[in-house]
């Protein structure tokens, strides 16, 4: 487990109403499993992938929201040191998509400045009870300035597109820091995990 | 909705600072069907930490904390069946008292304010909460600050009068709402421009000293991660390695504190405490280092050498230490700074054991024994939260508990109602302290904590290097009172906002926290309105912000005290004054333990990147399947190597 077989990783996390399917998006993009079995979900923390953009090895490490989100009950910790967020919501559910301001305020309070967010209208499988119009939530996702994806996580409708476009937007971001941030500036993430300078002391 | 809470649990947990977060996580862990439930709206109760304004509105929560005694309890004793009988909880938290208010920092408006807070970059949930329609337009209302923030005069000399007004001021005006996911929003009014002076002009800063104005530290409140229990982990102490273990230490980041300070003779000064230290210090003579190194060496395996300090056992740790042949300033670092023991109290065979341990803690991870989660110990609770829900544990934040159901004729808890007049059932109750009522608690006594938050713009002691965090023990001045322990944090832990440093100070209270701490801030830093006059002979740093107050330590509360609790109701105590967290460990492992006697504490979870699905999963109750699921992961994953999934978090 020495050498690390990537060039990127990056830890993208999910948010968003109960129910509006972002463990399916995430289960469909990492196994290509619909519906994905509730119970499997215990136990993981999150998932992990990798792809290649470009002749790279991008990891992308997804979290979930370990159902936490049900009762808006989730850590603040939850969003440090997120490279990317996935704010999703169900076409067919005008609430999730009305919840999507508390969501930002979360994000705004926890989550790092740098973070990319993308806005997922899922269940276009579902269109004819479709409850948001994809006009409005341009519109919204333009006045927030996020980039907007309608998926289908059953019929795998822009799943992969969402996580591919995903990682080359972080790759570009990752580059463009490493040239602006040479200088020793403190930056979030900064610190260690105990598991990696345990490491250091064991070797 | 669908989203109801279930009604039947194993495990239910009233209160999520550190020990019920990591029983919780244990629980959940071993396949329990764990409940998490807190009163309050936020993590960690008096673990938590805070950003600039969630603070405010947390004091602003305590100082209106008389008026909540408006439910009737007729409201679930309808519920109470004729074989039962009710134990109510708590509804107020009166774990925090005489919390005190200072700003020094001027109310200036700068014009660059505006830009220089990130927290621009996302400029809209104004935007967005008319764009579309709340579902409760309350939740979303946006609070404007009525202008007292902003319009108090800033005192120019620190006459105590003086402060007591801004206490007020600072105390009653900041107003808070708690919207839909109580996030905080603060939005200085811009109607006070006009009405304040700004006590400084941007030209008049002086070129050394950057201006910080109070309207900066609000606008950048987010940035700041307080905590309201000051704490650091030892590197070799329990939580670290439950952290590691259990592989909750994957979500949280950390740094090494980098100095450890002594105030002696007026002055702060660096504590040399590994070889390199010693070796490199200016400070000491040879003839000093070569004393301290060989002192040192023989406190690492001192067991060994009974013939070095049997004849002093009866003897206090700093009698012993000037026979040694210790200079007084050596002997001022190992009592106070090393050991941290208090002059008076330590036996030698203590002060031996501290110093041990302090070296031994040394140098696993740098070269201090401590570190510091980024973002605040806050984080700490938070992070055996989520590896609770991973393993299926439900939480819910803002959920009262009205009274524990006792089965008369078993005596045991069954079941508790909550605030929405629901019954849940489980078989173990944990609940926190100050859950408990007056009632419950009636015989027990309770110590307290004196607490000090700082916002400063210097460092304590500075170096080539702003990045600094450091411990600092001050002694007590008579003799009998409590040494007061000070932790700096520097703006790359997460704490704080750039250009200023979070000081932390606490202590064992032996009256308000103002009065036992505020000697300790005067001798240490200047009012911040003062430190424009000649700021070339002034070393100290300037304070800009300063909050006391008082916390309940119940930590040294016994089971039995309480009265009248059920055999399967447990209880967890708040943060103690200690600089470790091991007491919160251990209670959470001996209570885990008492509970299920035959279960591991914390095992390692299987590394998700060695997790493997079968594909033909049939979909099923989420809670109902954690033993079939837990055993392939397990099955999966092997005899993995413990540290071999942190790194990757790295990149």
């Amino acid at each position: 487990m020495s050498m690390e077989d990537y060039d990127f990783l990056f830890k993208i996390v999910l948010i968003g109403n109960a129910g509006v399917g972002k463990t399916c998006l995430v289960r469909r993009f990492t196994q290509g499993l619909f519906p994905p079995g509730q119970g499997a979900t215990i136990g993981v923390d999150f998932m992990i992938k990798t792809v290649e953009i470009n002749g790279e090895k991008v990891k992308l490490q997804i979290w979930d929201t370990a159902g936490q989100e049900r009762f808006r009950s989730i850590t603040q910790s939850y969003y440090r040191s997120a490279n990317a967020l996935i704010l999703t919501y169900d076409i067919t559910c005008e609430e999730s998509f009305r919840c999507l301001p508390e969501w930002l305020r979360e994000i705004e309070q926890y989550a790092s400045n740098k973070v990319i967010t993308v806005l997922v209208g899922n269940k276009i499988d579902l269109a004819e009870r479709r409850e948001v119009s994809q006009q409005r939530a341009e519109e919204f996702s333009e006045a927030q300035d996020m980039y907007y994806l309608e998926t289908s996580a059953k019929e795998s409708d822009n799943v992969e597109k969402l996580f591919l476009d995903l990682a080359c937007r972080l790759i570009s971001e990752a580059r463009q820091n490493t040239l602006v941030n040479n200088v020793s500036s403190p930056l979030p993430g900064e610190g260690k995990s105990i598991s990696y300078l345990t490491c250091c002391n064991f070797n | 909705m669908a989203n109801s809470l279930p009604t039947e649990f194993d495990v239910i947990v009233m209160g999520t600072g550190l020990p019920e977060s990591i029983l919780a996580a244990a629980c959940s862990r071993s396949g329990q069907r764990v409940l998490h439930l807190d009163s309050r709206s936020y993590y960690g109760g008096n673990w938590a930490s805070f950003s600039f304004p969630g603070l405010l509105s947390w004091l602003k929560e305590h100082q209106q904390n008389s008026d909540t005694g408006e439910e009737s309890p007729a409201a679930w004793q309808d519920m109470i069946h004729e074989t039962e009988e009710a134990i109510p909880l708590c509804k107020k938290d009166e774990t925090i008292q005489h919390a005190e208010v200072f700003c020094y920092a001027s109310q200036g408006m700068d014009g660059n304010i505006e830009e220089l807070g990130a927290l621009q970059k996302n400029p809209s949930c104004v935007a967005s909460s008319t764009l579309i329609k709340p579902l409760d337009s309350a939740c979303l209302s946006e609070e404007t600050h009525s202008s007292h923030i902003t319009s108090y005069e800033v005192p120019t000399q620190d006459t105590p009068k003086n402060n007591e007004e801004i206490t007020d001021t600072a105390e009653t005006s900041v107003k808070e709402e708690y919207c839909g996911y109580d996030t905080y929003k603060h939005t200085v009014s811009d109607g006070t421009k006009d009405e304040i002076k700004p006590v400084l002009e941007d030209n008049s800063v002086p070129p050394k000293r950057k201006r910080i104005a109070y309207s900066q530290i609000v606008k950048e409140g987010r940035r700041f991660n307080i905590d309201l229990s000051s704490k650091l982990l030892y590197s070799q102490g329990l939580l670290i390695d439950l952290l590691i273990k259990s592989n909750v230490s994957r979500y949280a980041e950390f740094k090494n504190v980098t100095r450890i300070l002594a105030f002696r003779e007026g002055k702060v000064e660096q504590v040399p405490c590994s070889r390199a230290d010693v070796f490199n210090s200016k400070e000491l003579t040879m003839v000093e280092k070569r004393m301290l190194m060989k002192f040192l060496t023989f406190c690492l395996d001192y067991e060994q050498h009974p013939e070095e300090y049997q004849a002093f056992t009866q003897c206090s740790f700093s009698e012993y230490l000037k026979t040694k042949n210790l200079t007084p300033s050596l002997q001022h670092f190992i009592l106070h700074s090393i050991a941290m023991m208090s002059e008076s109290s330590c036996t030698t065979v203590d002060g031996l054991k501290a110093t041990k341990t302090f070296l031994q803690c040394l140098g696993r991870f740098g070269n201090t024994p401590f570190l510091f989660p980024l973002y605040g110990q806050g984080e700490i609770p938070q992070c055996f939260c989520r590896m609770c829900a991973v393993f299926g544990g439900i939480y819910c934040l803002r959920h009262k508990v009205q009274c524990l159901v006792v089965d008369r004729e078993s005596g045991r808890c069954k079941a508790i109602i909550d605030h929405l007049g629901q019954r849940i059932n489980a078989k173990y109750f944990i609940v926190e302290d100050s859950y408990l009522s007056e009632e419950t608690c009636s015989s027990v006594q309770y110590k307290q904590i004196s607490r000090a938050v700082l916002i400063t713009d210097q460092s304590v002691l500075k170096t080539d290097s702003d990045q600094q965090i450091s411990i600092l023990i001050v002694p007590p001045v008579e003799p009998g009172a409590y040494a007061v322990r000070i932790i700096e944090l520097c703006s790359s832990t997460m704490t704080c906002m750039k250009d200023t440093y979070l000081v932390h100070l606490t202590c064992s209270s032996s009256k308000t926290a103002r009065e036992d701490l505020e000697s300790v801030v005067k001798k240490l830093f200047t009012p911040y309105s003062e430190t424009e006059v000649d700021n070339e002979e002034l070393p100290k740093p300037g304070l800009l912000w300063a909050l006391y107050f008082n916390m309940r330590d119940s930590s040294g509360v016994s089971r039995s005290s309480y009265n009248g609790l059920p055999p399967n109701v447990y209880v967890c105590t708040g943060p103690d004054s200690g600089l470790g967290s091991e007491h919160a460990v251990k209670q959470a492992e001996t209570l885990f333990h008492e509970i299920f006697p035959s279960e591991e504490f914390c095992p390692p979870p299987p590394n998700p990147e060695d997790i493997f699905f079968d594909g033909d999963e049939k979909p099923s109750e989420p809670l109902g399947t954690n033993n079939i699921v837990m055993a392939k992961l397990e099955s999966s994953e092997g005899s993995k190597n413990l540290e071999s999934s942190g790194k990757h978090l790295q990149n």
